[in-house]
């Protein structure tokens, strides 16, 4: 046990005196935080919209104010003699409200009248959002003449802010990246400068040296876990919804996870240029594209779905959403949690017997 | 000229002794195209819907077929009381519930406006926000038509219909343009391809840049009669002509793997990949002159790639981001090429509607190339 505190007081040395190894450890991660925490998100605010009024009278000014009034929209101005649907092609708008010329007179005796929504689809899921928000925008105009009210809530994030879900998947991508790369770099780099024979001769056994080694990297993802924690909480409004001890276990068997991750990356591929390419691939686009990060798991064709599964970030976004947006605790969450440390052990084994394997051969 | 011409085809040589380069050409085009097309799809379908029908009665058991049958949501189980309900949400198995309140029918009989609630986990705000749009449409939708529906049951009819009093309601007809399928990889490959042209240009070109440093053969290209200018012009060249390759093969991926439609001209999307490529060379080689080793070169690429891509708008809608943001992405290479690739292809618009982007590039470029011809003059100087 002593051996494997030694080897992880030296390891930590090792990065405390590399500034870019600090910076990347600590620094980036809450910078990447900020910044994709704030740019990715899927709903918008604020389109440009192009009313064509062919009515003009009080009751279709009535109307258009009702999208005035709404923050998804704002109205631009557009030539009433050019065809409406040039405002595409130039990319002034992404979508166009044709009131007909009949509808004030419509709407005073009573009847029903149509309104054209004309939606810009090239962004297949924009487009979807604003029909949606025009729909209800039209409901909302006149509630009483809808035969049945909608009551919609939503839970666990009342305001739709994207910034509570998405905030919590970056934070679980800065953690699967940084730590995971400098595990790796660290044992590739044993390995390109040969300094791992002075390993194998010393009286140091394969698992100390890796616990020692995991350890350290432990240590590190577990204080830019506490880091990121403190902006979750401060910038992004975030708060345990409740019971935070299925959190504080995962973190730790993440960090662990994916520490494990990095030193058999480092341990298999003794060269730090393609270690780096090795994590880039396993540690960000795996967790960014099949780990439900940006675009739910369900809408992964079948085909490659079986590949999320073994992803370990998934389960800990699962975790980390759970615990501070819904407060499902240990009933819900248990099984993602072991699945955590399967992982993790697998990842050390593997690297374990890398290790012992090329120590027989010395 | 003889010098430039001798200088590239000594690039060229080692290009094609480098098995590498060529394999870096085609595989991460197509796994990034396929993987990103594919697997980034925020379609919002088949949520599970939990339902607790405190009416029982013909009108509520149509309404829960109507909505579980539109695809959106499907019926996952029903419940008796709205804290089941509840319960099931808060453990994750649920993404959405109704409750139809007793007397439902009555009120709908009688011409009252009953309320029927729906629940929407909104923890994702997009998911949250399309389902939002869909129950209201789905209730519209069946309140219009139900009325008029004969069934086996006895229908009532409102006696207030032709009142007077009676206020007249707006009906939207929505009509998507450009792609009326709204088929969700189109959007996502056509940016991907800006990603992929910025990317694969930064790290072959800085990789090439840094090889040279290495392997410590820098000085001797420099006691060569050559001027920087001329080195580095020779080092882009090649590379130029392999990444126009692989423009070549990603545009016929996306037509052939997606059926993104070409409505435009090819020729304009194709001058904007080359800017486009061309500002991510010139990245790349900007960031080689900051680095000593390959490897350093490389972990230089996170501090610089994720902001690239996240910020580009090819992923996700640039007005999604805040509103701070939105300007910092003019300055960003990939969002003026998915502006061109998806007003050509898509839309069909010509040169008239994409000047700006193209002069932007244009700019990126000379800036980018410049002042890496700078930097590398200064540290061998």
């Amino acid at each position: 046990m002593r051996r494997v505190f030694a080897q992880m007081r030296k390891e930590l040395t090792q990065i405390a005196r590399d500034r870019l190894a600090l910076v990347l450890a600590l620094v980036l991660p809450l910078c990447l935080m900020l910044l994709l925490g704030n740019a990715v998100s899927l709903t918008v605010t604020g389109l440009p919209i192009v009313v064509q009024d062919l009515d003009s009278t009080p009751a279709s000014r009535d109307f258009i104010d009702a999208f005035r009034a709404s923050l998804t929209f704002h109205i631009v101005s557009w030539p009433s003699s050019r065809p409406p649907a040039d405002a595409f092609l130039t990319n002034t708008a992404r979508a166009v409200l044709v009131i007909p010329e009949h509808f004030g007179r419509d709407m005073a005796r009573g009847r029903n009248t149509e309104v054209q929504l004309l939606v810009d689809a090239t962004d297949a899921n924009t487009a979807r959002l604003v029909q949606g928000y025009a729909g209800q925008i039209v409901s909302n105009y006149r509630p009483e003449a809808q035969p049945v009210k909608a009551d919609i809530r939503l839970w666990f994030n009342p305001g739709r802010d994207s910034k509570k879900f998405y905030g919590p998947g970056v934070f679980v991508m800065g953690i699967s990246m940084f730590p995971a790369l400098l595990a790796a770099l660290a044992l590739s780099k044993e390995g390109e400068q040969k300094t791992i024979l002075q390993v194998y001769v010393s009286s140091i056994s394969a698992h100390e040296f890796l616990l020692g080694k995991i350890l350290a990297f432990v240590a590190i993802a577990l204080a830019e876990a506490f880091l990121s924690v403190i902006l979750l909480f401060s910038y992004f409004g975030l708060s345990f919804a409740g019971d935070p001890s299925v959190f504080i276990v995962a973190t730790v068997l993440y960090a662990f996870c994916v520490a494990a991750f990095g030193s058999f990356i480092g341990l298999a591929i003794p060269s730090q240029a393609a270690a780096i390419q090795a994590v880039a691939l396993g540690g960000f686009l795996l967790t960014f594209l099949l780990s439900g990060l940006i675009f739910p798991v369900q809408n992964i064709p079948s085909g490659i779905r079986w590949v999320s599964s073994m992803v370990w970030a998934r389960y800990y976004i699962e975790i980390v959403r759970d615990a501070l947006l819904k407060g499902g605790g240990w009933p819900a969450m248990w099984w993602s949690v072991v699945r955590i440390a399967q992982i993790g052990t697998v990842f050390y084994v593997l690297g374990w017997r890398k290790l012992r394997r090329m120590q027989l051969s010395i | 000229m003889t010098r430039l011409i001798a200088l590239i085809r000594k690039e060229l040589g080692q290009i094609r002794r480098d098995k590498r380069v060529l394999a870096s050409l085609i595989v991460p085009p197509t796994v990034q195209l396929l993987l990103f097309g594919f697997a980034l799809n925020p379609t919002v379908d088949h949520l599970k819907m939990g339902v607790v029908d405190l009416d029982h009665s013909p009108q509520s058991r149509d309404l829960i077929a109507n909505m579980t049958e539109s695809g959106a949501f499907r019926l996952a189980n029903t419940y008796f009381s709205t804290d089941q309900l509840g319960t099931a949400m808060g453990r994750g198995d649920l993404d959405a519930g109704m409750v139809i309140p007793y007397r439902f029918a009555r009120d709908m009989e009688r011409g009252r406006q009953p309320d029927v609630q729906i629940l929407l986990n909104a923890m994702n705000a997009n998911t949250a926000a399309i389902a939002q749009g869909y129950a209201q449409n789905v209730l519209r939708n069946w309140s219009q038509v139900y009325p008029q529906l004969d069934g086996l049951h006895a229908q009532y009819r409102p006696i207030s219909a032709n009142d007077v009093s009676r206020r007249g309601r707006v009906v939207m007809h929505p009509a998507f343009l450009f792609n009326p399928g709204l088929v969700t990889p189109w959007f996502i490959v056509t940016g991907t391809l800006g990603v992929l042209l910025m990317l694969n240009g930064s790290l072959i070109a800085s990789a090439a840049l840094v090889k040279e440093r290495e392997a410590g053969t820098v000085e001797q290209l420099l006691m060569t009669p050559a001027g920087t200018g001329e080195i580095i012009l020779a080092k882009i060249t090649p590379l130029f002509l392999l990444l126009c390759l692989m423009i070549l093969f990603a545009t016929a991926l996306i037509r052939v793997a997606f059926g993104v439609p070409f409505r435009g001209s090819f020729l304009l999307v194709l001058a904007g990949a080359m800017l486009c490529m061309l500002s991510g060379i010139g990245i790349g080689t900007f960031i080689a002159t900051f680095s000593k080793s390959a490897q350093q070169a490389q972990l230089m690429a996170f501090f610089v790639n994720p902001p690239l891509a996240s910020l580009s708008g090819a992923l996700t809608p640039v007005e999604a981001m805040p509103q701070w943001m939105q300007p910092l992405t003019v300055l960003n290479p990939i969002r003026h090429f998915g502006i061109i690739t998806r007003s050509v292809l898509l839309k069909g618009s010509g040169l008239m509607a994409v000047w700006p982007e193209m002069l932007a590039l244009i700019a990126f470029t000379a800036v980018l190339l410049t002042l890496s011809v700078m930097r590398f003059r200064k540290q061998l100087g």
